[in-house]
């Protein structure tokens, strides 16, 4: 049962990386001939490669913004009481739990609408930040509530100030979370495409829009395929990295 | 000796452990400076644009330049809940949400049964990270294979078939149920795992040596328990499904859901699109106050 769970799981990504070496254009199932032409192909495609350097900036962004709200939260949240804190965690996690429409038409008439702003690659930024500070948030919370404030407290018994503490204690302790949470949020942001098509304007291109706006057309599908096994292979490092670096929190903080 | 310790302890003490000392002596003082950026961000970014979105529903728009005007009025809410287009769609978006809901329980909990209790532990970690990568993986290329997949003469599901002589399911409804279920099965293991992980194994000893049958110990004692871990995960896979509008565009043919459609008027009609978008809001909202009683948002 487990076995065909995990087959059901992985069988897609598997078809997506054999596609990208299928030598037919057509691509029916199964693939007769194998080449990596359209790997070199695509290496050399200007707009994908302009596509892929627009989603490494959002995503750089997103995620150094993230990680300073993120982690600043984690601390107020984590640490202290104070009237509002339902509310507040509530409020940091509503982005991605709210249906990812919702949330993509709120930002697009919040931007648009409310304070007259233009698209941009900065609208997209603004938006991807937003929804990845729970992503690193969550991280870090684990981790300080696991911590907790003995060790913090015994340092400052020793005689060290709050800023010394923080440096030779705490932070050391948080930044395995840190870590983890920020190459989540980098991988949430590069492959993010729901809220991405409603806030960004018709020039700026990631690789998600970029795939989207290709996948209807049959003549370039090779190009296609070989880009999604790109991403695929992309995520995963990350991913599995930051599940190395984090330990104990199973889904990363996601969930 | 005790002379340099006396000699320590008199020196005055830096601007550094002074400003440090202040800060302990004033917890209010750190949680405003800790706070301060993240809700100015959340409140200003977001919860404002939450606010506009339900404040643009009741807007209208100018017939000729597609212009907002900020005139408020209920034609949208009403165009919305009486035309049977959009409540047709409305039904089917539910049904589809609920029928992946469902197939997500049916496939995961087995799964996360046998890797909560029945792997070996040292197993576990590697199982568990096996599960979780691929939720990672992205989101627009597993909906793209999944269309690969499902194509009606050349796709693997067509060619898998071929034997049993049944045709590949082609694109619609069931091509959006199937790529849907797949894409939110994560999002039911991990909390089922959890769950799971958390209840002891003695319960399931106790109840054989009571005599039940595994299938009865499943049902009167596992399922109780991970209930709340259960409807966890099913507010992650409702609400998915509900707001999807790029899986059905790819996969599912000419289905409407209620998210194609706000994609679909968006750019022409802003505040109907709005006014539609509420819809998922609203089943959300009763959703999470039914789901709250169960005790299941606490596992969160």
């Amino acid at each position: 049962m487990m076995a065909v769970g995990l087959a059901f799981v992985y069988v897609p990504l598997v078809v997506i990386v054999v596609n990208s070496l299928n030598a037919s254009t057509v691509f029916a199932w199964p693939p007769q001939d194998f080449t990596t032409k359209w790997w070199v192909q695509t290496a050399g495609n200007p707009s994908v490669r302009h596509a892929v350097l627009t989603s490494v900036e959002v995503a750089v962004v997103a995620t150094a913004v993230a990680l300073v709200l993120g982690t600043l939260l984690a601390f107020a949240l984590a640490r202290y009481r104070f009237f509002g804190l339902q509310a507040m965690s509530l409020l940091v996690v509503l982005p991605i739990a709210l249906p990812g429409i919702v949330t993509a038409l709120a930002f697009r008439t919040g931007f648009r609408t409310f304070l007259g702003l233009e698209l941009s690659i900065w609208t997209v930024a603004i938006a991807h930040a937003t929804f990845c500070v729970v992503i690193v948030y969550n991280n870090a919370v684990a981790r300080l509530r696991r911590t907790g404030v003995a060790p913090e407290e015994a340092s400052m018994d020793l005689g060290a100030d709050g800023f010394t503490t923080f440096r030779l204690v705490t932070f050391p302790l948080l930044r395995g979370a840190m870590l983890a949470g920020a190459l989540l949020a980098f991988g949430l942001s590069f492959d993010e495409i729901v809220v991405t098509l409603f806030t960004a304007p018709p020039g700026v291109t990631t690789l998600p829009i970029w795939i989207f706006q290709n996948l209807q057309r049959p003549n370039q599908a090779p190009t296609v395929n070989v880009v999604a096994a790109v991403l695929v292979l992309i995520s995963v490092v990350p991913i599995y990295l930051s599940q190395r670096v984090a330990g104990e929190s199973t889904a990363g903080g996601r969930i | 000796m005790t002379g340099d310790v006396l000699e320590r302890v008199e020196q005055p003490a830096s601007a550094r452990r002074r400003l440090s000392a202040a800060l302990f002596r004033h917890p209010r003082v750190r949680l405003a400076g800790l706070l301060t950026l993240p809700a100015t961000w959340l409140v200003l970014v977001y919860l404002s644009a939450l606010v506009s979105l339900l404040v643009t529903a009741f807007f209208t728009v100018d017939e000729f330049t597609n212009a907002v005007v900020r005139q408020l009025t209920l034609d949208n809410v009403r165009e919305v809940l009486t035309t049977p287009a959009y409540l047709g769609a409305a039904v089917r978006t539910v049904a589809i949400a609920a029928t992946v809901t469902l197939l997500c329980v049916l496939l995961g909990f087995p799964m996360a049964f046998f890797m909560a209790k029945v792997a070996p532990p040292r197993s576990r970690n590697l199982l568990v990270a096996l599960v979780v990568t691929p939720l990672w993986a992205s989101y627009l290329v597993k909906v793209y294979a999944w269309q690969a997949m499902v194509q009606p003469e050349t796709g693997l599901i067509a060619w898998a078939l071929q034997p049993f002589g049944l045709p590949g399911p082609g694109f619609g409804v069931t091509a959006t149920v199937l790529t849907l279920t797949y894409l939110w099965l994560p999002y039911m293991v991990l909390p089922v795992y959890a769950g799971l992980e958390r209840m002891p194994d003695s319960l399931l000893d106790a109840s054989g040596d009571l005599g039940a049958r595994p299938a009865r110990t499943v049902r009167s004692v596992v399922v109780p328990l991970v209930w709340p871990s259960i409807v966890a995960g099913s507010v992650f896979t409702f609400s998915l499904s509900l707001g999807d509008y790029i899986t059905v565009q790819i996969v599912g043919g000419r289905t409407q859901m209620i998210g194609n459609i706000v994609y679909q008027t968006y750019t022409s009609n802003l505040p109907f699109a709005a006014a539609i978008a509420l819809i998922p809001v609203a089943i959300m909202v009763v959703y999470l106050a039914l789901v709250r009683r169960t005790g299941a948002l606490d596992t969160l």
